[in-house]
């Protein structure tokens, strides 16, 4: 092949990309749809559910704050500590909760994984950011809430090509 | 030069020898313009480069120590650590000695789904080797191009594993979760696109004569010094040797798949830089067969204590990363924590190479030999 036949070729590639749709995601407006709800554990059969690795999901009613979760993070990142929540219940003798720092969390998930009472899941949020080091600190309460996400957007492979609709 | 300073105590790329002023001494890095964060000390003479030495160690972070002092669970997220974007496969031997180690067996969809991860996050790396690759040439729409198509992947990797990056999927006794449903339609539609978009590279970049009169016998390593240096990986395979730990030592399925490899005879950057090209198009092929081959249901995952204890002995695998052959080596005393643990990584050796590709090159064909060695500066350093 000749050298000039080889440029043009090159160039002809790049051109037929003007008429490829954008693959890109337009990301505050649209948002990329995940499977499931997000990352949850089954002890009984000790296999985990796929989903995105995000904020976690404490369920109150579930946790005996064994400190089995921080146990888990100790030699990962130390980002679970346990604190005192001021509610009483019967399975919560000693009333305390796991409280997250997401300044230190790598959302591996093991925690997840350690804990045997389904009280400790993953969701799809995944927009963390904070003004301050303090607020990304998550407490009992902040952590029970489910979080409201809009995520409709999905990847699209057709005859044009791939693309976000 | 009027006064010469003492070289005793100055760290190597400061000294100023007192030799021959045609000789200039050039720090490449180590703030990252374009070299990792590493540096290249290079001895040019005019435009050609006379001695070079590569300076690693500015990203170590003593993942190994560390190992000693953590269970064989919780290392899992550290240890993928010096190669985020390759994690499945930096992972592969430690969770493969483990294995060995405790003593358990691995379910057999596991090893398909492992099989599948692990080239999905080869052709990971190497899209992202390559959009780096295209951008030290100058030729930015083999930076967006790569770096695009990558997405399509990623997006595979967050549906099975639920991260983008550094996934600490891999678990000893099989893997963590199961795939989601309709995977394997979804799967095959992705790689299958993946396939045609990255036979569309040959064009623009590959065929492309700038770039084959840039890079063809440039940094040209012979097939005896490839042995000789010990090199792994893409960079002995660009040089003619037909060595791949996915088909000399299979591990898991890997011998049920009908695995080839890609060898090139020139050893110069050019096919350096084609042969990860042509693995990734094999890694589609091994994606499409394992998916075949899969059980479509099963256990995925042998139980195991949160805080397993390994047996008294000492264990070597070693698989085959993005980077070439990637070892682990552990020492179990009967306790919870590894005794000792090693990691040998593709990056490393291929790095010792650099020396005598450079020796006798254009300063300006220094990126396009040292990013095709295939080299990432944390792995090395770890």
């Amino acid at each position: 092949m000749g050298t000039a036949t080889g440029i043009i070729k090159a160039l002809n590639s790049g051109v037929k990309h003007l008429a490829v749709k954008r693959f890109t995601l337009r990301y505050p407006e649209q948002k990329l749809k995940f499977v499931g709800d997000g990352y949850q554990f089954d002890p009984s059969s000790g296999v985990a559910i796929a989903g995105l690795k995000g904020r976690h999901m404490l369920f109150h009613d579930h946790c005996t704050g064994c400190q089995l979760c921080s146990i888990a993070c100790e030699g990962v990142a130390e980002a679970i500590g346990m604190v005192k929540v001021p509610d009483k219940w019967g399975q919560n003798a000693k009333s305390i909760m796991p409280q997250i720092d997401y300044g230190k969390c790598v959302f591996c998930g093991l925690c997840v994984d350690a804990c045997p009472f389904y009280a400790l899941y993953m969701s799809n949020d995944y927009e963390l950011s904070s003004f301050t080091k303090e607020g990304l600190i998550y407490t009992p309460a902040q952590l029970q809430v489910k979080p409201q996400v809009q995520q409709d957007s999905e990847l699209i492979i057709d005859k044009r090509g791939a693309r976000h609709g | 030069m009027t006064e010469v300073i003492p070289t005793k105590q100055m760290p190597p790329g400061l000294q100023v020898d007192k030799v021959d002023d045609r000789i200039m001494t050039l720090n490449v890095g180590p703030q990252h313009p374009g070299s990792g964060h590493m540096r290249i000390i290079v001895k040019i003479d005019g435009d050609y480069i006379v001695d070079a030495d590569p300076d690693p160690g500015y990203v170590h972070r003593g993942e190994e120590k560390m190992a000693e002092a953590r269970n064989y669970i919780t290392n899992i997220p550290h240890l993928e650590r010096p190669v985020i974007h390759d994690s499945c496969n930096i992972l592969y031997p430690y969770v493969l000695g483990v294995e060995d180690l405790v003593g358990i067996e691995v379910p057999e969809r596991a090893k398909y789904v492992r099989v599948i991860a692990a080239e999905l996050n080869r052709c990971i790396y190497i899209q992202y080797w390559l959009a780096i690759y295209g951008i030290f040439l100058g030729h930015s729409t083999m930076f967006m191009w790569p770096a695009g198509d990558r997405e399509l992947l990623i997006d595979l990797m967050e549906k099975i594993t639920g991260a983008r990056v550094t996934h600490a999927y891999f678990i000893p006794g099989g893997v963590r979760n199961d795939v989601p449903a309709n995977f394997e339609d979804v799967c095959l539609r992705q790689v299958n696109y993946f396939e045609q978009r990255i036979k569309e590279y040959a064009d623009i970049f590959y065929d492309n004569p700038i770039l084959k009169a840039r890079t063809e016998d440039t940094g040209v390593l012979s097939r005896e010094d490839a042995i000789r240096l010990g090199t792994t990986g893409s960079v002995l395979r660009a040089s003619g040797v037909d060595y791949d730990v996915r088909v000399k030592e299979p591990y898991d399925v890997y011998d049920e798949l009908d695995v080839h490899t890609n060898v090139l005879k020139s050893g110069d950057s050019y096919a350096r830089s084609k042969v990860p090209w042509l693995d990734m198009l094999e890694s589609c092929n091994i994606i499409r067969q394992a998916l075949e081959k899969m059980p479509k249901s099963g256990s995925i995952r042998t139980k195991l204590k949160p805080n397993p204890k390994g047996g008294l002995g000492e264990v070597y695998r070693r698989v085959e990363s993005g980077r070439g052959a990637a070892g682990c080596y552990i020492i179990s005393k009967e306790k919870p924590e590894p005794y000792r643990l090693k990691l040998s990584v593709g990056s490393f050796r291929n790095l010792i190479a650099l020396p005598y590709l450079l020796k006798g090159e254009k300063l300006g064909n220094m990126p396009a030999v040292y990013w095709s060695l295939n080299y990432w500066p944390v792995e090395a350093d770890r």
